[in-house]
């Protein structure tokens, strides 16, 4: 089944009243079907952020894609979708900083408090010589995300991401995590742990610019690790945790693209599933305070 | 649930030269001309004051740490199974980390939040007897006390990730957070080892510990200050002034 027929079906099922009036619309059921891939994806990729202690990266190179964005409009490339700037300029941004991390021996949030603002006086530069020439608040669907804009395009490249990702996850998973106890214990297991930390970045860097257009160049760090977060305060085993970790993430990200459309919110998408996933963190640590005050 | 057919086997632990080993960092020499050699089927401890360079010596056999000299691995046929004990780990206390993840994450490849399979789960199963933690495999690893997170680290070099033992055992001052029982496990299972042939390199700070297990021990201060027998090396005077005198930068 093609992603239009996909698409048409959707929108004619909730034509018929089967499926909530929201989903009539062509760009809520794009929305939606990126929600569904970017949830889980987020959650499971999340997962890994928080063991491995990379959030603040995540949260880098989200901020990072905003000066992908204003690179790509400067060199010409579409307002709607400047993903060659945003892919090429966000994957220098989180190997540099790896590749630096490993050679000066700082410490990762003093590299990325450098990088980061580095990065955001050459974005807004760059946005300040771009003002003359674009309507500067198209970059707010950037910052923020926007269900309106999410196009066929957008999907394909998040489902060309998240595919690979998926099966890099599951393929080492136990590497990833078993190199991050003891580098001298990761060698004698015969796990590369600074090859590991290379595709890790580049996972982590793909999966945020792919979540750009939904949740937004500052936030979509934040859904790599909230859900994670409130998974690690439940969970018992590294499996309730990771499972956890992807069903708040795609609830969040569904709840978040949907219930706005469906009440006729002002909010846009980005800040709603976040909101909802900072909602549920809440309710997570409240529920742990409970249990820990009963027992 | 039945222990793997190669627990019990003989082992084919490597003989493992350092000849003229150094390392520095920048301007400051950690180690200087180090030579000893561990022998198969013998355990070789390393002591020497905290800053003495034995961890660094152990950094350069693992391959993480520049070295100059040379450190070869002389297996009798072809390169075997090295297990390595660290001291510590890191990880945060609080992550929902079972021992059974933590074991699973070195020997498996099916990812540790998938259900694992019958026969992975019984190897976990025999080595967490075998270290004296059994029922403990859904324990977190954050609730462990320091000695039977020690131990979990034992169990782990135990299995390559197929249920093979490790011919050469590199173990970093396992012994550090041990009580009495916890000490008589690792006691037995290094006996065991390097009865059945393996190699044991074994960094220690418990010279009782050392008197009792090793067949050899070297001393180490940045340099090599003596080494042989530990019943005959390690006299009173030599551990007095090993232990508080302050070498020069070699």
């Amino acid at each position: 089944m093609s992603f239009e027929t996909l698409r048409h079906s959707v929108q004619a099922l909730a034509e018929a009243g089967w499926l909530p009036a929201a989903l009539a619309w062509g760009f809520a059921v794009n929305a939606l079907l990126a929600g569904v891939i970017a949830g889980p994806l987020l959650g499971a990729l999340g997962a890994l952020v928080v063991i491995k202690r990379h959030a603040f990266f995540s949260e880098a190179v989200g901020h990072a894609a905003l000066t992908g964005v204003a690179i790509g409009i400067l060199a010409g490339e579409p307002y709607s979708g400047p993903y060659g700037a945003l892919f090429g300029y966000c994957l220098i941004f989180g190997i540099a900083l790896n590749y630096l991390r490993n050679r000066t021996g700082l410490s990762a949030d003093t590299l990325i408090g450098v990088f980061l603002s580095m990065s955001l006086a050459m974005g807004a530069a760059i946005l300040l010589v771009l003002a003359g020439r674009i309507n500067v608040h198209i970059l707010e669907n950037v910052l923020f995300g926007s269900i309106l804009t999410v196009s066929g395009r957008d999907i394909a490249v998040l489902a060309a991401v998240a595919l690979p990702v998926a099966v890099l996850i599951v393929v080492f998973f136990n590497r990833l995590v078993g190199a991050s106890f003891n580098p001298m214990l990761a060698r004698a297991r015969g796990i590369d742990a600074a090859t590991l930390d290379y595709l890790f970045v580049v996972m982590v860097t793909l999966v945020t610019v792919a979540g750009v257009k939904i949740i937004g160049a500052v936030l979509v760090g934040a859904l790599l690790v909230i859900p994670a977060a409130a998974a690690r305060i439940l969970a018992r085993s590294l499996a309730g945790y990771v499972t956890l970790s992807v069903a708040i993430s795609s609830l969040a990200t569904l709840a978040g693209i949907f219930l706005p459309m469906q009440f006729d919110l002002p909010v846009p998408s980005g800040p709603a599933v976040i909101l909802i996933a900072g909602i549920i963190f809440l309710i997570c640590a409240a529920l742990r305070g409970v249990k820990g005050a009963s027992a | 649930m039945n222990a793997p057919a190669s627990v019990g086997a003989a082992l084919e632990g490597p003989a493992v030269r350092f000849e003229g080993v150094g390392l520095r960092y920048g301007a400051a020499r950690i180690l200087e001309g180090i030579d000893l050699r561990a022998e198969p089927g013998r355990i070789h401890a390393i002591v020497g004051p905290n800053g003495g360079g034995k961890s660094s010596l152990l950094r350069c056999l693992m391959g993480q740490a520049p070295f100059s000299g040379t450190i070869a691995l002389d297996w009798p046929a072809a390169p075997g199974r090295i297990g390595y004990v660290p001291q510590v780990v890191e990880f945060d206390r609080n992550l929902p980390l079972t021992v059974t993840d933590f074991l699973i994450c070195f020997m498996a490849r099916r990812p540790a939040f998938l259900r694992p399979r019958a026969a992975v789960r019984d190897r976990i199963a025999l080595l967490l007897d075998r270290v004296g933690l059994a029922g403990k495999a859904r324990r977190r690893m954050g609730d462990l006390s320091g000695g039977e997170r020690q131990r979990v680290l034992l169990a782990q070099a135990l299995d390559d990730g197929h249920g093979r033992e490790p011919d050469l055992m590199v173990l970093d001052e396992p012994m550090a957070a041990l009580d009495a029982v916890g000490a008589q496990v690792f006691e037995t299972i290094l006996n065991g080892l390097r009865d059945r042939g393996a190699t044991l390199i074994w960094v220690e700070h418990d010279l009782a510990a050392v008197r009792r297990l090793a067949d050899r021990v070297s001393a180490i201060d940045g340099q090599l200050l003596f080494q042989g027998a530990p019943q005959a090396e390690l006299t009173p005077d030599r551990v007095l002034a090993l232990f508080s005198h302050r070498r020069a930068q070699p």
